[in-house]
């Protein structure tokens, strides 16, 4: 028996199941189609899931995983509506570019960035989980000869009045006539209050394999008959290799064959040892033309300074209200300062990757990669073949990391495992050193901003303006998107608008200066830096009103009760009204709309300039928390990672070559400097709004501000090294 | 031919002499959980046990190690259930997961060295290992419930 209900939209995922036993198709617009077939007795609900006559639910994952848990989280999302007993949950990665399971708030492109995984995916995917769960209740009362609001479940199993407990496997395995699909937008969720499974403490998913070595991530890949690769790039962006002498390379034994790409030479092996021996043995020329070659971080730097300080400058308006103008021209006096920020690297532990196996006849293709995309992956295996979607097969892999390294439009390390394998007909594994992954990195932008606010006599804020001087990130890693976009750069001016402040006359620029690096993404985006730059002035601003830094800033947060309780918490936490000799410092930032007060405690050794960092609270406001422990676990994570830039992380360029190579001389914080940190997250009624990166922007003006505490000196340039440290202590 | 132990099991491998013992463990004998991060002996995603002692596997030739005992985190248990991996569990330590075989390998040397050791003996001892995630006091959470246990 087969019935279907064809609605409009009709995905060609449904018509690919053709042994389906019941399926949904879930647009972004709802449901649309149902196909029964009892012969084949697998309930395939929706294209998000698939229940099995033996209880299993199979649950698709559309974001990817790279530390984050949404691999976990989303899943229990839509297991929560379902009223799936989270042990019947099987999870299935999403390996294809279907932008039917995009994430809404990025217009259906398959991307996982921004903290944007549980927010994009919390409505869509508890609708589809209720909806089966009704569809299940029907079967249910159609089967039991009662009314279906007489029926409730539990834990993958619908109960009767009378007692009657039928399983949703049992379910699955019977026939739909008469069902009727319930519209996506009508149908009821759960209260809050009756959550089991969103607001628990559920272990991840990914945590055993995790902890015993089991878990495979892109650069574990295996094949038969695999090859393995290294790429000497070019040194300078832009640059083409014009003269390849291969022959002692080639003589090294176990070469395959040295591949020419378009920005570097691929030197394919039987192992990986013997390709980075040989590699060592090219002999390349390269073209000297690129504009690249200019490239000088410090020149950088003090051009976006000049760019700042210019009041002739081009900006584009990232947020106004009021006259900011006006309001300092009429304020009793003016404070303004010039922020720096330095170029700086991902640093993820698992350099880039990638496995491609192409097809005899070229056009088709396997990859195994890792990426926070599977729309520009797949893009990227496109255009480098030339190829259609349908040809490209997909293994998303778990990440080692990412805090935006493989967000971008194209993706070279893809490329490159694709090129090689088609050049050498057999799988190739691409693996980058870490030599190669800084050297070919992506950077957070440097930027240098001017904050000018009035204040009154009475120590009140008048008037507030944030000028960033910075390129736009998105005009290189996604150039098409800021064609759509421009002027307006969220990656780039991210946390400029201050918005969790009220702030009458407020107004933030954006003066898009020339881009000299590789860009991308980074964890905290634009916030990274604007939120040290407005959070540092805001206790200078502070300090020259003759008031506290948190009075200063309850002030401004009166309309904002969500906020004004973080940093009352926050203060109480660190003890701040009795701090005494304690150097403490107070930041208040965020990310999107998640909220995070926080508090450092610093003690400075004046000899070596180092800033020991001896303890952090925050309170965050993340809107509800699907998942508390990996919340807490995610928000330390951002809390460490803005330390660690905070302290000691920079990238410099000359004459378009990255400096830094290794952890040697780019460091990340160690066990040995990580203090204890005290994290609170409110408990509201409101929908989701991310915990990947609301603990990273607060962090480093939080430090900043402590060690005025400490020394009555301001650091206004981010990272605090220590000559940096020592340079300021002496002046 | 390099002969030595891994994870109890003699193993002889016809790999070059000079050839890490990184890519030996991954590529030759197909042990994946041992990470490669930086080749430099600065992150720690790839230590091993040799003879008993905490090695990065990145800074150490195959033939150097010519009847050596080689543990990695596939042998650390059979099934996964020494207390440290126990304890990485019950506490959730994991983000990425990428360098945490790595963490575990370490913190098992320095529970065979240091069987109570205090926090601030962990925070040194593990400082040789970077987390990206910044997973750092789980890691000590986890250090000392499993140190409870050992």
């Amino acid at each position: 028996m087969t019935a279907q209900i064809l609605r409009p939209n009709l995905s060609r995922r449904t018509l690919l199941k053709g042994g389906a036993g019941l399926v949904f198709v879930l647009g972004v617009g709802g449901l649309s189609a149902v196909e029964v077939n009892a012969q084949d007795a697998t309930l395939d609900v929706n294209q998000w899931l698939t229940i099995s006559p033996n209880g299993a639910i199979t649950i698709v994952f559309p974001s990817t995983e790279m530390g984050q848990s949404s691999y976990s989280t989303l899943p229990q999302m839509l297991a929560e509506e379902l009223d799936a007993d989270w042990n019947d949950v099987v999870i299935a990665q999403l390996n294809e570019d279907d932008r039917a399971f995009g994430n809404p708030i990025f217009g259906g492109v398959l991307y996982t960035a921004g903290s944007t995984a549980v927010q994009g995916y919390y409505d869509p995917m508890r609708r589809a989980g209720a909806q089966v769960r009704d569809v299940l209740l029907q079967i249910a009362a159609q089967q039991l000869g009662v009314a279906k609001d007489s029926l409730r479940t539990e834990t993958s199993t619908v109960i009767a009045e009378d007692g009657t407990r039928l399983s949703y496997g049992a379910l699955a395995a019977t026939g739909l006539d008469g069902v009727q699909i319930p519209d996506a937008e009508a149908v009821t969720l759960k209260d809050p209050q009756s959550f089991r499974i969103i607001g628990q403490d559920i272990p991840r998913r990914d945590v055993p394999a995790k902890s015993t070595g089991k878990a495979e991530y892109a650069i574990d890949v295996e094949l038969d008959n695999m090859a393995h690769a290294v790429v000497l790039r070019t040194p300078v962006e832009g640059e083409t290799p014009t003269a390849v002498d291969d022959a002692e390379a080639r003589t090294v034994e176990g070469v395959i064959d040295i591949v020419t790409l378009p920005d570097g030479v691929s030197v394919v092996a039987e192992t990986l040892w013997a390709a980075l021996g040989a590699r060592d043995l090219l002999q390349v020329e390269w073209s000297t033309t690129s504009p690249a070659r200019n490239f000088n971080s410090e020149t950088t730097l003090a051009s976006y300074a000049e760019a700042v300080r210019d009041p002739e400058a081009d900006v584009a308006v990232w947020a106004e209200k009021g006259d900011a103008t006006s309001a300092i021209k009429n304020a009793d006096s003016t404070v303004s300062h010039l922020y720096l920020s330095d170029y700086a690297y991902h640093a993820q532990i698992e350099p880039m990757a990638a496995v491609a196996s192409v097809d005899p006849d070229g056009l088709g293709v396997e990859v195994w990669a890792g990426t926070q995309t599977q729309s520009w992956t797949t893009h990227t295996i496109m255009e480098t073949l030339g190829t259609t979607q349908d040809r490209i097969r997909l293994h998303m892999m778990t990440m080692g990391g990412s805090f935006g390294r493989r967000t971008a439009f194209v993706q070279d390390y893809v490329r490159d495992a694709v090129l090689s394998s088609r050049a050498v007909g057999r799988p190739v594994k691409v693996t980058w050193t870490r030599e190669d992954d800084v050297k070919n990195g992506t950077f957070r932008p440097a930027a240098a901003q001017q904050l000018e606010a009035g204040l009154t006599t009475d120590g009140q804020l008048t008037g507030w303006h944030h000028k960033v001087a910075t390129p736009t990130v998105i005009g290189f890693f996604n150039p098409g998107r800021w064609e759509i976009v421009k002027p307006n750069d969220v990656i780039s001016m991210r946390g400029a608008e201050s918005k969790f402040y009220d702030i009458a006359d407020f107004r933030a620029d954006h003066i898009i200066t020339e881009r000299q690096a590789r860009l991308a993404p980074y964890r905290g985006i634009g916030a990274a830096y604007t939120s040290f730059a407005a959070e540092a002035f805001m206790d200078e601003l502070a300090e020259a009103a003759g008031r506290d830094p948190l009075e200063f800033r309850l002030d401004l947060v009166r309309d904002n009760q969500r906020g004004q309780y973080l940093l009352e918490k926050v203060a109480d936490m660190s003890g701040w009204q009795d701090r005494g000799d304690r150097a403490l410092g107070l930041s208040f930032a965020g990310y999107s709309s998640s909220m995070a007060a926080g508090v450092a405690e610093i003690e400075v050794d004046d000899s070596s300039g180092e800033i020991l960092v001896t303890h952090i609270w925050a309170a965050v406001d993340a809107g509800r928390i699907v998942s508390p422990d990996n919340a807490h676990n995610q928000i330390e994570g951002g809390i460490v990672f803005g330390l660690s830039s905070a302290l000691s992380e920079r990238i410099d360029i000359e004459k378009g070559e990255v400096v830094q190579s290794n952890f040697y001389d780019y460091e990340i914080v160690r066990a040995d400097r990580v203090p204890p940190i005290d994290i609170h997250i409110a408990s509201v009624d409101a929908p989701p709004t991310g915990v990947g990166e609301v603990g990273t922007p607060m962090v480093s003006s939080a430090i900043a501000n402590a060690f005025y505490a400490a020394r009555g000196q301001r650091l206004r340039h981010m990272p605090f090294t220590r000559d940096r440290v020592r340079s300021v202590l002496q002046s | 031919m390099t002969q030595f132990t891994l994870n109890g099991r003699p193993v002889e491998v016809d790999r070059p002499t000079d050839e890490l013992l990184l890519l030996v463990i991954r590529d030759a004998l197909g042990l994946k959980g041992t990470k490669y991060g930086c080749g430099a002996a600065m992150c720690g995603a790839c230590t091993v046990h040799v003879d008993g002692a905490p090695e990065f596997s990145c800074q150490l030739a195959v033939g150097d190690i010519e009847g050596a005992e080689v543990t990695t985190i596939e042998g650390l248990s059979e099934d996964g259930t020494h207390p440290l991996q126990k304890a990485w569990i019950d506490q959730q330590v994991p983000q990425c997961g990428y360098c945490q075989s790595g963490q575990i390998m370490r913190a098992a040397a320095l529970l065979s060295e240091n069987p109570e050791p205090s926090r601030t003996e962990i925070a040194n001892y593990m400082s040789a290992n970077l987390c990206r995630c910044g997973t750092y006091n789980r890691i000590f959470k986890a250090v000392e419930q499993a140190a409870l246990e050992v």
